[in-house]
């Protein structure tokens, strides 16, 4: 991963990570603001219906001793007191009452306990009321909550009784207010609250008996566990909690606070149950999210851009720097880096600029060096080529001097040994003058579609006859080609050229014999050739100038064979390279590419053969 | 001397102001012609076809109230319970009572003018005469054939439904009674909320061709559908004339020194058995309930003395036995029955149900105080939702009730004719030949003995009709069979009646309704 990815990422996952946590904090504390003000609401409630309850009681309270105390009331009391009184003409009284002091349940019971007038059910007129004469002091007690039985089924009440005494006969008033759905509508309940009642009066759960402002529930099914968990409990004050969720949707789950209800004895008749949506909550986790997942979006996009700039900015000198290292590789030692700034990478943009400066100017020197030394060596070349044949020649030269002395005969055949010795010295000087120019006037490449293995062979075969010389220790051959190999684009006089000198060095290298193997492989771009002998192997010292010109290791030679050689591949944009160990041979590879760019190829040509190219190439240079 | 002359002189002037200040009230007692006549009923839609009408329905009570204003009967009876000609005036039978032979009223005409023919007659009467009575014209006057005796065949004629009309081609009915039927309007909605109905109007007017003679009144008034508390009001304050009440408030329209007139018991209660629920038609649970309904209080407590505990199918002055019928209450007795009975019938998870057919309040309390009756009994009864029929008496059992409480409105002057209608009402097998004759009544008593041994219908209270009279509306009388006899009351404009709370003494069965 580039140096600019890694530092677009970095600031990529600091972005999101920034975000993600505002996001993760603005929601976290919300959801606390809102559980605690949830709580404090259902506190509020809580307190808000049992004062309600309260409240209710005493106005209950107030309108029976209303009703105890009203007119009609007494004259039914003294009414009542006077024996074999007919106690129906007071059958709507009850209704009257509850008409006038806004009850919902009104009721008249005589001393002996017999129903005379029921406002919510009359037709229990005549029946007995035993649990109201039970107690025969009513006065003073506040009202509580009791199971009234109505002709469509039973209901929950908020009840008081009052007495009436003529003489010794009580007249008992009971009044109420039913707990139901009119009740439930009458709370003032915070927004997103609800209430419910479930009014506990069968011995199991009734879904039927759990009702909203607006009636029954639906799915009370849901409360069931509720319910019967706060039947179960002994301690009927304790307030139980559950949250339920009424769908999939977590927007839909309602946390209900369960109060119970107890009736006179302490029995539970009912349970007020205060539901606290969580949809807001919900809702607002969700607009927090879709508003961070924005800012992140945005931020992201935001930060993509900072990061893409930032990441150019600071990469782009360091990538400056890169390629101008790429560039001082590759010899071009002059490179100048433009970077602005006094940073560290402007310093390092410095020393840059003023390494190549003073590398160029070693390399400077170094040519100059190389040139003299080159020079030099050329001139020891030349000097010890052209003395080996000179000094014959002034050997000779003396020997003719000296056979003027000599009778006719005598000079005659020194002559002509003389002369024969000086044309085979001067011939001799001619040929290594031509290798010079040969070496001097390398011809440019002409491409054409070229099989290498072709070639290859071709240039071996020249060299068979030396291999099996005898007299000499043989050589052996090994041929591992690719045959699937492609043409490639190349000269093929210069390759076959090249080859030769190869061939031809390997073959120097193994004076006692040996193997040369040749190897072709396929690559992607390129094609590979590995020519390897068995020799004694070069040095590593020996490998570093190996192709420098009029270098040789051997005692013969001119050091041009693999300058040559080089300078084919070069010419072909290949690359020449030697691995060897000492005393085991060496190993020159040749990568040259499939395709030569913007060269002109010709068709296909015949592929040198040996005689040919004895003809026309240049023969392989040592 | 002349203190006896002062005093002669005061006694005379004294005798002079009486004479003076009685004549407008010597006045008020002749009949005076003019006025109209407000009448308000509680029902809602009237029908004045009795071709419509159904047997025991106390809203075709209702109808015959208005249908006898423009329609007669072939015979009537006095209020001596004697046979009074009518449109016939004459009528003969042999003696098995099977063949009767009616001659008609001459120059009798419908209101369109057109004579009564004994054709009409035949074409009235043959819809609605029991099976196996073939009515015929004859050369002077129709003839009835029976299958079987027909001794009550006049008091069957002089009530119920056995008018005489005309039906016209446009399906309007004629008749030959004193009023015609002026107008009718059906209740519209309210102006002011359309979702109330203002009241129907139905308006008559005096039958200047009357064959009796006009009516002294000239327009009756009805209004239909006002809530009885309104009706009180408006009699109290002289916006109505006529009211009819319900029983549940008559006690407070005598506390408002209203004129209340009340019938003898006309309208049954009863609690009806349904085979449509399981457990219903066991006889057991059918003597268990009977045991357990407390009538006295339902009679004295819930209707304030307004009705009478019902120890029979029919009232005793219809019958004149009802005494021998007894009302026995015994919780105990009625539990130990209820014990023998499997667990599930009639219990709290499987209540019998119990539908109320009625109108307003009276009825549901009564269903109530039924449910609270059973359940002393272990019983567990359900009331589900009353209905308003148009014929309360005649309603088909719910398949999905049990039990029904109903009102059965007594609209023939015959017991036997009764006893036949509630025993076809009851599905009962009741043969008309095992009640030949109206003068045996021990075989009626047997037949209502069965038929209440059955407990398929269990008699709870006997009801009044309760009208409330402004204290302007003079002779007003009844018909043996409860129908008011507009025709011959007269209104007084004048000085108010020397009391306004007098309260018409209850009719008397008349000698000559218990045939």
């Amino acid at each position: 991963m580039s140096f600019r990815n890694k530092i677009f990422l970095i600031f990529v996952i600091t972005v999101l990570a920034s975000v993600s946590l505002v996001a993760y904090g603005v929601t976290h504390y919300t959801q606390l603001a809102f559980e605690q003000q949830d709580a404090q609401r259902t506190e509020t409630l809580v307190a808000q219906f049992r004062k309600e309850i309260g409240q209710r009681g005493d106005m209950v309270v107030q309108q029976v001793e209303n009703i105890t105390n009203s007119e009609p009331t007494i004259h039914m009391a003294i009414d009542l007191a006077r024996p074999n009184t007919d106690t129906s003409i007071f059958l709507h009284d009850a209704n009257g009452a509850a008409q006038t002091y806004n009850l919902d349940l009104v009721e008249f019971v005589n001393s002996d306990g017999v129903l005379i007038s029921s406002a919510q059910y009359q037709a229990r007129v005549g029946y007995k009321n035993d649990w109201v004469t039970a107690s025969k002091n009513w006065d003073g007690t506040r009202a509580f909550l009791k199971r009234e039985e109505l002709p469509d089924g039973v209901a929950l009440s908020l009840t008081a009784v009052r007495t009436y005494s003529v003489g010794d006969k009580t007249l008992y008033i009971i009044g109420g207010r039913r707990l139901d759905e009119n009740f439930l509508a009458s709370l003032v309940v915070p927004n997103g609250m609800r209430a419910l009642l479930y009014r506990n009066l069968e011995s199991s759960f009734v879904p039927s008996s759990l009702t909203d402002a607006s009636g029954p529930v639906a799915q009370a099914d849901q409360f069931q566990p509720l319910i019967e968990q706060m039947q179960k409990q002994s301690q009927q004050q304790n307030v139980l909690v559950k949250t339920i969720q009424w769908n999939n949707d977590p927007a839909s789950a309602e946390t209900f606070h369960a109060i119970p209800l107890p009736g006179r004895n302490g029995e539970l008749l009912g349970v007020l149950l205060l539901g606290s949506s969580g949809k807001e909550l919900v809702l607002l986790k969700r607009q927090i999210f879709k508003i961070a997942a924005l800012v992140a979006l945005v931020a992201i996009a935001i930060g993509l851009l900072l990061a893409w700039w930032i990441s150019k900015r600071i990469t782009r000198p360091v990538e400056e720097l890169a390629n101008g290292a790429r560039d001082v590789a590759s010899g071009r030692w002059e490179t100048h880096i433009d970077v602005q700034g006094n940073d560290e990478i402007g310093q390092l943009a410095g020393a840059f600029n003023h390494m190549t400066n003073t590398l160029a100017a070693q390399k400077e020197k170094l040519v100059q060096t190389e040139r003299v030394a080159a020079w030099r060596e050329l001139a020891r070349r030349l000097a010890h080529e052209l003395r080996n044949p000179l000094f014959p020649m002034q050997i000779t030269l003396e020997n003719l001097q000296r056979a003027r002395q000599l009778g006719p005969a005598q000079f005659q055949e020194v002559f002509a040994e003389g002369t024969a010795t000086l044309k085979a010295e001067l011939a001799n000087l001619n040929s290594i003058v031509g290798r010079f120019s040969d070496f001097s006037k390398m011809p440019a490449p002409q491409f054409a579609r070229v099989n290498v293995n072709e070639t290859l062979r071709n240039a071996v075969r020249l060299f068979e006859p030396q291999f099996t010389a005898v007299g000499k220790p043989a050589i052996t051959t090994e041929f591992f080609l690719t045959e699937s190999l492609p043409e490639i684009d190349a000269d093929p006089d210069l390759l076959y050229r090249a080859f030769q000198n190869l061939v031809l060095n390997a073959l120097d290298a193994m004076p006692a014999g040996g193997s040369l193997t040749l190897r072709t492989t396929d690559g992607v771009d390129t094609v590979r050739i590995e020519v390897s002998d068995t020799g004694k192997g070069l040095t590593p010292e020996e490998c570093s100038r190996l192709f420098t010109p009029y270098y040789t290791t051997k005692h013969q030679g001119t050091g041009l064979g693999l300058a040559i050689v080089q300078s084919v591949i070069s010419d072909h944009h290949g690359t020449i390279s030697v691995s060897s160990e000492e005393g085991r041979g060496a190993t020159f590879r040749i990568d040259l590419p499939k395709r030569q760019q913007n060269a002109a190829v010709k068709p296909k040509p015949a592929a040198p053969t040996t005689i040919e190219s004895e003809r026309t190439a240049p023969a392989a240079t040592d | 001397m002349r203190f006896t002359k002062s005093l002669l002189l005061a006694a005379i002037s004294a005798s002079v102001f009486a004479l003076l200040a009685s004549l407008p009230m010597l006045a008020t007692k002749h009949p005076k012609y003019g006025g109209t006549l407000r009448l308000e009923l509680q029902i809602a839609k009237v029908s004045l076809d009795p071709r419509e009408w159904k047997t025991g329905s106390v809203a075709a009570a209702e109808n015959a109230r208005l249908a006898a204003l423009i329609y007669d009967r072939l015979v009537t009876l006095d209020d001596y319970g004697r046979f009074q000609p009518a449109l016939a005036t004459e009528w003969f039978h042999d003696a098995s009572s099977k063949n009767w032979q009616f001659k008609l009223r001459p120059n009798v005409k419908f209101s369109d003018g057109s004579a009564l023919s004994a054709k009409d007659i035949v074409t009235a009467l043959q819809p609605v005469l029991p099976p196996g009575l073939q009515i015929s014209t004859t050369e002077n006057g129709i003839t009835i054939r029976g299958t079987h005796p027909v001794p009550d065949l006049l008091e069957q004629l002089a009530s119920g439904r056995y008018f005489i009309f005309r039906v016209q081609s446009d399906g309007n009915l004629l008749g030959t009674g004193p009023f015609l039927l002026a107008e009718s309007s059906p209740p519209t909605p309210a102006e002011a909320n359309p979702s109330v109905l203002k009241p129907a109007h139905i308006k008559f007017r005096a039958n200047e061709e009357a064959w009796a003679g006009r009516p002294f009144l000239d327009s009756i008034e009805v209004t239909l559908g006002d809530p009885a508390l309104r009706q009180i009001l408006n009699l109290q304050v002289g916006r109505a004339d006529i009211i009819d009440i319900p029983p549940d408030l008559v006690r407070k329209a005598r506390q408002d020194n209203l004129r209340v007139w009340s019938s003898p018991p006309a309208t049954l209660l009863a609690l009806r058995f349904d085979d449509a629920q399981s457990g219903a038609s066991d006889p057991r649970l059918r003597e268990a309930l009977d045991l357990a309904l407390d009538r006295d209080t339902m009679a004295n407590v819930l209707l304030q003395r307004q009705a009478l505990p019902a120890p029979a199918l029919l009232p005793h002055w219809l019958s004149g036995y009802a005494f021998l019928f007894g009302t026995p209450m015994n919780l105990d007795r009625a539990k130990q029955i209820r014990a023998t009975l499997p667990a599930n019938v009639a219990a709290g998870s499987d209540p019998l149900r119990l539908r109320v057919d009625a109108v307003g309040d009276l009825m549901k309390l009564l269903g109530e105080r039924v449910a609270v009756n059973a359940r002393q009994a272990n019983i567990a009864i359900q009331l589900v939702g009353h209905t308003v029929p148009s014929s309360m008496g005649a309603v088909p059992p719910s398949p999905s009730t049990g039990l029904h409480l109903i009102a059965w409105h007594y609209d023939s002057l015959s017991p036997r004719t009764e006893l036949l209608n509630l025993a076809h009402y009851l599905h009962s097998e009741v043969s008309a030949d095992a009640l030949p004759d109206t003068g045996d009544p021990e075989k009626l008593y047997s037949e209502e003995r069965r038929l209440l041994g059955e407990r398929q219908l269990l008699p709870l209270l006997l009801l009044p009709d309760y009208v409330g009279i402004a204290p302007s509306v003079r002779n007003w009388t009844v018909s043996p069979s409860g129908e008011w006899r507009l025709a011959d009351v007269w209104l007084d404009s004048g000085e108010p009646a020397a009391s306004n709370t007098e309260t018409i003494p209850s009719r008397n069965p008349a000698p000559g309704v218990h045939p």
